[in-house]
């Protein structure tokens, strides 16, 4: 079999199915402090199946953006999620993996919801996505820096091979810099505490619920289901660069088996801890923002120092 | 001499009328109410209650009435005013006029000269020309709505013109489940410009309903007014009652009308703590908050039989005993309670991110207190000592047993947090010492129910709510209250200018007010 082909099975089925326990697990151990019990793992699995049963409704105002968006949405989520190797490195990826095309097309879905929330004429959905394209704005050059030092690190920009020369290096110390930048990246941008909150139910402080209020239906569920694929996508990002242990680079059953099941440990492992963090803060105040990512756009800058001196 | 005296000599027209501890009724000539109140503001006077009765004390249209109290004097000085459609507005000296103006304007019917604002207040557009419900002649029965309004009766809103300003309406249906209000924003950017606040959505007409019931009846009414503040309105509908009929209430149903009054005001101001931690998405915090108000509701169920205490209070006492090994329980718990509380709200000020958040928001100033009529922990935190328990006593067990409150003078988000969280421990004291000091007695008295008007203030847990009671031929003729949240609502709009939109909901809860004591 094709390896590429083994891997964009592999890794579809992977996102399709394990991204929503991961919205899940976080809830749970949201919970747990509070002393509630939390809803149960596969409740965001019932949501979406619900959802995916009822009908779309439109406003009378919106146009061909609010039917188009959650399609982009999804697929622009299931492409970046060809982007990235969860269990397995193919031999053959130079199309795939490039870190420049990944922010792209991760733009791409998000200006796509950004206008659909525009698109109805809606005080909320327009202020959601004012807000979500300053956030994207100030979080861009955060995130090019944190590529441009992990290119800088790996000598690649292409997803596969770094994971791959971090999975045979263990030289990168340094690299451990990056861990908060890709933290902070990912919290913002799968809209979790301190950058927003994504169970509040109050519209003023919403940010990406305010965009997708006017979803309903089917293309809420797609919107939902991409966000959690979305997080999964960087969750894989930094568990493989970080600790890349377990992941595949043959064809083997045995191998292959074992990276499923490495995977899921060390992402479950980091959920429980993005779950951690959420609890043990409150939100930032919006304009407070552009502070939590200078820092990690600094440290991005320092790694980039050490990896050219040194 | 007297303030009653010094304003007789001023206006020669003025004449007296009954007097008790509590209250001095005078009767002044419409004409010259402009002048009166000008005086009284320059006396340090302030309007707290402005309302219409028909048909009161032989006048067969309306009387106006006004109620004025003073920081330093107990006495409340209510003015009476004999009217027939039409009177002067005071809202140019005394701004919450207005609001009681237009209330009177849609309930009556009744125009005021010289007011800034006539827009409509409870009653929407949709009413007919000529629908005053709180007139004598209206009775129930079915209502033909307009069907359509015509621009020139449409509800204006502030609107400030200029590029990139733009208009946010929120409500009064919203996405979460909250109770109705409207909330109108300018905002340029994030920053709010103006916001004005329209409520009145879901008008029961407490006020119309309750004429014409047996005062005992009328006990359910008070408890119905808002659910978090049962107590405080059955404690004022009774007092008030007392007050005309004479009724003497033996000191243990006094002391258990304060305990269940305390134990309302712990489980309401809980809330709004917890309510503000949630607000920041900081749950894990608020969680141990929510824990705590679980339980009081537990114990004021065991205590009384409702985790609302409703039924607890009535006319002449109380409807229930509580035995003195459930009290002792009830002492040691608050003392657990205490220490649990002090724990978790410390551990809350030592997080920087919630913290940050709360300092600085949602700014009230002091100056704002007085002509807003602003009262309860908001005042408090905003650098004035208003608190009924002492300014207005109802009972004389306050004045023993309260330690001072705390006053914090920057009138933000944060002090009003502290503000509440130091009512809260207050009450907790206040409710250790009445289970010290129980003395034995009734539960409640006989009594007969005799005819005449009263006026009663009671501390609530978000201000001052007053209520007006005139029975006659033993029957209720007017009931008029208004809890704390009528005028501290209008708080919001000064306390939000210059803050960020998504801040705003953090603002709202700090204050927590109520959509439903505000709307009768």
């Amino acid at each position: 079999m094709n390896s590429f082909l083994l891997f964009a099975i592999a890794n579809l089925t992977l996102v399709l199915f394990l991204s929503p326990l991961y919205i899940s697990v976080i809830k749970k151990v949201k919970a747990i402090p509070q002393g509630r019990h939390g809803p149960s793992v596969v409740q965001t699995y019932r949501n979406i199946f619900k959802l995916l049963k009822k009908e779309s409704l439109y406003s009378r105002n919106s146009s061909f953006i609010t039917r188009v968006a959650p399609y982009v949405d999804f697929t622009g989520s299931l492409l970046l999620s060809l982007f990235v190797p969860l269990i397995f490195i193919p031999n053959n990826s130079n199309t795939f993996g490039n870190i420049i095309l990944f922010s792209y097309i991760l733009m791409l879905t998000k200006f796509f919801i950004a206008l659909s929330g525009l698109d109805a004429g809606s005080t909320f959905g327009g202020m959601g996505s004012s807000r979500e394209m300053s956030v994207s704005a100030i979080i861009e050059p955060t995130i090019i820096m944190v590529f441009a030092a992990v290119a800088f690190s790996f000598n690649s920009v292409n997803f596969f091979e770094i994971i791959k020369s971090s999975l045979l290096s263990q030289n990168h110390v340094f690299l451990w810099l990056l861990f908060i930048p890709f933290v902070i990246i990912l919290i913002t941008e799968s809209s979790r505490i301190p950058v927003d909150n994504p169970e509040t139910h109050l519209e003023l402080t919403m940010i990406h619920e305010a965009m997708v209020l006017e979803q309903s239906g089917k293309n809420l569920a797609l919107i939902e289901w991409s966000s959690a694929i979305k997080q999964l996508v960087w969750i894989g990002i930094i568990v493989n660069i970080f600790i890349p242990i377990g992941v595949s680079t043959t064809m083997q059953m045995m191998a292959l088996s074992i990276a499923v099941i490495m995977f899921f440990i060390k992402s479950l492992l980091f959920v429980i801890g993005i779950g951690i963090i959420e609890s043990s803060t409150a939100k930032l105040r919006f304009f407070r923002l552009s502070n939590l990512f200078a820092m990690s756009y600094f440290l991005s800058f320092i790694t980039i120092l050490i990896e050219v001196l040194l | 001499m007297s303030y009653k005296d010094q304003l007789k000599q001023l206006f020669p027209s003025i004449t007296y009328d009954e007097e008790t501890d509590l209250e001095e009724y005078v009767f002044i000539n419409p004409k010259e109410i402009v002048e009166i109140s000008k005086s009284l503001k320059s006396l340090h006077f302030n309007l707290i209650l402005e309302f219409g009765v028909e048909n009161f004390k032989n006048h067969k249209g309306i009387t106006l009435i006004y109620v004025f109290e003073k920081a330093d004097y107990r006495k409340l000085l209510i003015m009476q005013s004999k009217i027939n459609n039409n009177a002067e507005s005071i809202a140019q000296i005394y701004p919450t006029a207005m609001l009681y103006e237009r209330e009177m304007q849609d309930g009556f019917g009744i125009e005021f000269n010289h007011s800034f604002d006539t827009r409509k207040l409870f009653l929407h557009e949709y009413y007919p020309e000529g629908f005053h419900p709180l007139k004598k002649a209206f009775t129930n029965a079915h209502l033909k709505l307009k069907g359509k309004v015509s621009p020139s009766e449409e509800y204006v809103f502030k609107k400030i013109n200029g590029e990139g300003i733009y208009e946010i309406s929120v409500g009064p249906i919203h996405a979460g489940i909250i109770a109705s209000g409207h909330f109108r924003f300018n905002v340029i950017g994030e920053t709010i410009l103006n916001l004005e606040i329209r409520h009145f959505w879901k008008h029961r007409g407490i006020e119309k309903c309750a004429e014409n019931k047996t005062p005992e009846e009328g006990t359910v009414f008070a408890e119905s007014i808002g659910g978090d503040e049962t107590i405080a309105n059955t404690l004022a509908y009774c007092t008030a009652i007392e007050k005309i009929s004479g009724i003497k209430v033996s000191k243990r149903a006094e002391h258990l009308r304060l305990l269940c009054a305390e134990m309302e005001r712990i489980y309401s101001l809980l809330g709004d703590i917890a309510g503000m931690i949630v607000d920041v998405a900081y749950p894990v915090g608020a969680s141990q908050f929510f824990n705590l108000r679980e339980e009081i509701l537990r114990w004021n169920e065991r205590l009384t039989g409702s985790r609302f205490c409703k039924g607890m209070l009535i006319i002449g006492g109380v409807s229930k005993d509580v035995n003195s090994k459930t009290l002792d329980e009830l002492g040691d718990y608050l003392n657990y309670f205490y220490s649990q509380f002090t724990n978790s709200f410390l551990k809350i000020l030592e997080n920087a991110s919630v913290l940050d958040r709360f300092e600085t928001t949602g700014i009230i100033k002091e100056s704002l207190v007085k002509p807003l009529n602003l009262t309860g922990p908001l005042a408090r935190a905003s650098g004035v000592n208003k608190d009924e328990r002492i300014c207005h006593p109802y009972t004389k067990i306050y004045e023993q047993i309260m330690n001072p409150n705390k006053i914090l003078n920057e009138g933000d988000v944060l002090s009003r947090f502290r503000i509440k969280a130091n009512t809260i421990k207050n009450s907790a004291n206040i409710i250790l010492m009445i289970i010290k000091n129980m003395p034995k007695g009734e539960m409640s008295v006989n009594y007969d129910i005799k005819d005449g008007c009263s006026c009663s203030i009671v501390e609530s847990s978000r201000g001052q709510n007053i209520m007006f009671i005139n029975i006659k031929n033993k029957k209720i003729d007017r009931f008029k209250v208004r809890t704390a949240s009528f005028c501290n609502w209008y708080a919001i709009e000064h306390a939000v200018m210059g803050n960020i939109v998504p801040d705003f909901p953090l603002i709202n809860k700090s204050l927590n007010l109520s959509y439903e004591g505000n709307d009768l």
